[in-house]
């Protein structure tokens, strides 16, 4: 039988699903989920909210991954800087990128480079601890415009509103929670360019809001009549929250595209026009926030297009032969995890076809091929497990885990011998 | 007797959940898991015993692969009686709509007839236990139960 060495760059959920479905087809093949990052599952740890553990415990199935059935994890390995990809296509029969998307998408518009214009994506990373994030300090001040109306704007205005003594069972880090938000602002706008029936949140991710204490919310924008529409229900529901002591105040406004960020030195403003007409809107604003999706950013691997070799089929996540990529890397940024399940379970059929139709020969060796002097001060799966007992034996009261930010020390709790050994 | 699984799914919690129970108890028992998307509904019959695992998704919603199997339910409205099924509900206590989805699906078979048996299981993903071992626990009471 054919059975190739299958390497996959990116831990995160989608390379993570499709390590699933390789490994039910080949229950032999070495398959080794490579990660620039000394700790696994990417987006599950660094792009979910602190406070949806539920969310975040798909990775509970993953471990399963590791624990039960033989597949390797190799962290702290970044490919296209420490191992070019053709040396590593040069060891496996199957490389499959996996390395998602991360850069935030610009807005596109004048004054976006002042200092207080801030990537929901950077956001994210930032309050889960990202290493990589270590040095931004963003600040608020007293009113905050976000822009964007996907699961990731909600994310931040929760964020920017919710109290830490609401931050039971997560795993939030409460300094920087403090550090970054005090004081909290007082005002927020969130706007998007969508009409309300047409914004791209969950609805539950609304009802989720109505729970936040001392807000005030007003929603302006909404359609005259809409009556049964579940997320324009959500939406009037937030808008009858009254609490007695309002401290906050968050405006949602829809059908408003962004023109100028307006400011010498720092953001003193934010226009938009109307979509639909030619109205026109202008907020006073302390900082900006953009969510409005993500975008490659310049990384150690290729862009995708330069990848693609003439018998590239992007639809069944083929780049070049043996070269496959799925995920947000292979279809742009949409859709949620459970999408990309359906995405990588796709590559990885396409990748058994190649591979049953001949048209892959497989016999490299992997990980064998690759130098020891290149696998020295990796981490491996037993490495990750000191790091995350680590963490969890450190959560503060209420919390579940304290991360390691710092990339040096979680290489010395990974390296660490326990004893006896 | 034969034991069914049918699992209902986005992230691929309930299908492992799912093929534990069918690992588990393989020794004593012919068992096999079916993904409810692929599972027709003619194929209920009262010869087996169903265990129902399925998770909740969006604002209280079935999860996708569910929907076709729910779908065919409410359109054909089979005539059920004599089938036995078991519930194992997978959802997150953080949201209002928990175990919404597992309930559904219980609610439907009843009306057409079926008889659920034994309590109604449920992990909650917000409380950092393994969803395989709460529902081994919880298939290890139903089979013990008949």
């Amino acid at each position: 039988m054919n059975t190739p060495s299958i390497a996959i760059v990116g831990s995160g959920p989608s390379g993570c699903y499709a390590a699933q479905a390789l490994r039910k087809h080949w229950p032999d093949a070495q398959i080794v989920l490579i990660d620039r990052l000394p700790v696994p599952y990417g987006l599950v740890r660094y792009g979910v909210a602190p406070d949806h553990q539920g969310t975040k415990a798909v990775s509970r199935q993953f471990e399963r991954l590791f624990e039960r059935e033989g597949v390797r994890f190799l962290g702290n390995l970044e490919i296209g800087r420490e191992l070019t990809l053709d040396e590593l296509r040069a060891a496996f029969d199957i490389v499959l990128l996996a390395t998602g998307l991360d850069g935030d998408r610009a807005l596109d518009i004048p004054g976006e480079r002042l200092p207080q214009v801030y990537g929901s994506g950077r956001l994210t990373r930032l309050v889960n601890e990202h290493p990589d994030e270590a040095g931004f300090s963003p600040r608020f001040g007293e009113r905050c415009v976000i822009v964007g109306n996907g699961n990731v704007a909600i994310d931040i205005l929760r964020l920017l509103l919710k109290p830490l003594d609401h931050y039971q069972g997560s795993d939030l880090a409460d300094d920087l929670h403090r550090d970054l938000l005090s004081p909290p602002p007082r005002e927020i706008h969130i706007v998007g360019r969508s009409p309300a029936a047409a914004a791209k949140f969950d609805t539950v991710m609304l009802r989720e809001l109505a729970k936040l204490p001392g807000v005030a919310f007003r929603i302006e924008d909404l359609p005259a009549d809409g009556q049964g529409d579940a997320k324009l229900d959500a939406l009037r529901a937030l808008a009858e929250v009254a609490p007695a002591a309002a401290e906050r105040r968050v405006t949602f406004r829809f059908g408003w595209q962004p023109q100028a960020i307006l400011g010498s030195i720092r953001v003193e403003a934010i226009r938009f026009t109307a979509s639909q007409d030619e109205g026109a809107l202008l907020l006073d604003a302390d900082s900006v926030v953009s969510a409005i999706g993500f975008a490659e950013r310049p990384g150690a691997l290729p862009a995708r297009e330069q990848l693609a070799g003439p018998r590239a089929d992007l639809e069944r996540g083929l780049l070049d032969a043996g070269l496959f990529c799925a995920g947000w890397f292979r279809r742009g940024p949409r859709g949620t995890i459970p999408e990309n399940r359906n995405d990588a379970r796709l590559v990885a059929e396409a990748i058994i076809a190649s591979v049953e139709g001949g048209q892959i020969a497989c016999g490299k060796p992997g990980l064998a091929a690759l130098p020891d002097e290149l696998l020295a001060g990796r981490v491996d799966y037993a490495g990750w497990q000191r790091i995350d007992a680590t963490e969890q034996a450190n959560a503060a009261p209420g919390r579940v885990r304290r991360k390691i930010r710092d990339r040096a020390r979680m290489l010395a709790v990974a390296h660490a011998h326990p004893h006896g050994e | 007797m034969k034991l069914v699984v049918l699992f209902g799914t986005e992230t691929g919690n309930a299908e492992l959940v799912a093929e534990d129970i069918v690992d588990a108890v393989r020794a004593e028992t012919e068992a096999s898991a079916h993904d409810m998307a692929d599972f027709d509904i003619a194929g209920l019959t009262p010869d087996a015993l169903y265990l129902i695992v399925c998770s909740t998704y969006g604002d209280g919603e079935l999860p996708n692969s569910a929907q076709p199997f729910a779908n065919a339910l409410r359109e054909q409205r089979p005539d059920l009686s004599g089938v036995r099924f078991a519930v194992f509900g997978l959802g997150d206590s953080f949201y209002a709509t928990y175990n919404q989805g597992s309930r559904l699906l219980a609610e439907l078979l009843g009306e057409l007839g079926a008889r659920q048996v034994g309590e109604h299981g449920l992990h909650d993903a917000s409380s950092g236990e393994l969803p395989g071992d709460v529902a081994l626990a919880w298939a290890k009471s139903i089979l013990s139960q008949l």
